[in-house]
Formats: structure tokens, sequence, C-alpha cells
């Protein structure tokens, strides 16, 4: 049972690790939080599943581990409507990827 | 203002009272009866402002096994197949992208669907909903993604929401 949590735990930061060297290294501000979904998404709920099978199966606490799958479930629910909004917020503040992107559908229904 | 229905109330106060139980955990009766009493002033004050259509829906089995089966089964494939490709890219060196804003058709038509279904492509590595549009009686989603493969919009759409919105159709229409 210990393996299979640390396997997950590892897991995680596999796509955390992914996540940060996107973040680093992606061009632009919309690709970079399109990088940071990573970390978000699978590399949380990865991070919390392990935490929720050591609590119940090593601690024998349930109330941990519900508390944990909370916090995961507060990640699911408040993530995409965050970045939704910071996308939105910078698109139109007039932010702009350096290179030119091969379809903007937005910018020509809204910018004329 | 809208009109407070009494659905919305009781789906508010509900959800409320199970987070209050899931975080606070004891079953002693002065607890349970000090958080139905908050969650009850809170669902009369705010309830207005989460849900305008009938709330009711998640007492039909079918709609709620739906929900179930698309958020256990559907929504978590479709989430790793889209990490793994987006961690392949980072670790390659972030080169084999081609970012680009597509306007993509959804047939869905009621809040909930529209949310869920715009909240889920977002949660998706790889694609951000930008901007929700209602026009000529359908409604379509400006979509961020990181490897245009298709621009027309239908195809796009297909590649994006495919089994998504599949599995939301059957929830909300």
């Amino acid at each position: 049972m210990r393996i299979v949590i640390d396997l997950l735990i590892a897991a995680g930061l596999v796509f955390a690790t992914a996540g940060t060297l996107g973040i680093l290294k992606m061009p632009d501000t919309f690709s970079r939080m399109q990088a940071a979904t990573c970390i978000s998404t699978l590399g949380v709920l990865l991070l919390a599943l392990g935490g929720i099978l050591y609590a119940a199966v090593m601690m024998h606490s349930a109330a941990s581990a519900i508390k944990i799958a909370v916090i995961a479930l507060m990640v699911l629910v408040t993530n995409p409507v965050g970045s939704h909004v910071i996308a939105k917020g910078a698109y139109s503040h007039g932010i702009r990827p350096e290179t030119k992107m091969d379809t903007d559908d937005l910018g020509r229904d809204f910018d004329e | 203002m809208q009109k407070t229905k009494f659905s919305a109330v009781a789906a508010t106060f509900l959800v409320c009272f199970v987070f209050w139980v899931l975080l606070d955990f004891s079953f002693k009766a002065e607890e349970l009866l000090a958080g139905a009493i908050v969650s009850l002033a809170v669902a009369l004050f705010t309830a207005r402002f989460f849900i305008h259509e009938d709330a009711g829906w998640f007492l039909n089995p079918k709609r709620l096994f739906s929900l179930l089966r698309f958020w256990c089964v559907t929504f978590p494939i479709e989430l790793v197949k889209a990490n793994v490709a987006m961690a392949r890219i980072c670790f390659g060196g972030c080169r084999d992208i081609a970012p680009g804003i597509v306007k993509i058709p959804t047939e869905l038509k009621s809040d909930y669907g529209l949310a869920a279904l715009s909240n889920s492509i977002t949660l998706t590595p790889g694609t951000i909903t930008m901007e929700v549009t209602e026009e000529d009686g359908r409604n379509w989603l400006y979509v961020h993604w990181i490897k245009v493969r298709e621009t027309e919009p239908e195809a796009a759409g297909e590649a994006i929401k495919g089994t998504l919105e599949k599995g939301l159709k059957e929830v909300w229409a």
C-alpha cells in the first residue's frame, strides 16, 4: 500500500514539474496558463489521492481523508473559473502573443 | 431582481450543510443544529444570486446517474489524455505548439450545461474557454487552443468537446 501511495505522489510531482517547465518556457501569456492547468489538475489530484489513501490507510483517520477530498474538490471548482477570468481579462486588456496566432476568431469578431 | 424559488433555497441549503458536515465532521446534535441554522440563513440571503433555473434536476435519478458517470468515467479519461499530451509538449521543450483562438458551436442551451461545459474545457490542459456568446439562436464558445489542428468551427468543436458535450447533454439538455 505504501508503494501505491508513493507512486501516486511521484506521478503527481511529474505532472507538476511538466507544468512548471511549461510556465518557464512557453512563449506567451495564454500558452503559459495552459501549462499551469497541468499543475492544478492532475498534479494536485494525484497528490490529493495519495494523501487520501495515506490518511485513510496509514493514519486510520476518515476526517483527514475527507478534508483532503474537499481540498481537491475546491481546487477543481475554483481553478477553471479563475483561469477563464484571467485569460479573458488579459485578452481584453490588450495582451497579445509576440508571434502572431494562426487563428484568432475572438480578435476577428470583437476587435473591429 | 428575480423572485427566489423554493428549490433554489433548498439546493443552496443542502450544499452549505453538506460542506459544514464534511469540514466539521462531528455528529453531535448541537453542532448539526448550529450548522443547519447558519446554512439556512446563508441560503435564504444568497440563493437568488446563484440559481436562476429549476434546481430540482438532481432529484431525477437518471440525470444524476448520467452526471456521476460523466464525473467518474468520461471526464477523468479526457483529463488524463490531455495531461499526458501537455506534459509531453512541456518536456519536449515547448516547441511543438500552434496557439490560436477558435470559435466552436455548442448545442447545450441551459445555464448549467454551458457552465459545466466551459469549465470542463478550461480544466482540460490545452484548452481555455475565453468567452461565451449567443448568435443565430446557437451558443458559441471562444476557446484558446494550444495546438490548433482544425480551424473549421464544427470540426474544431468535435476535436475539443466531442465526448464532453455528449456526456453533459444527457444531464442538462
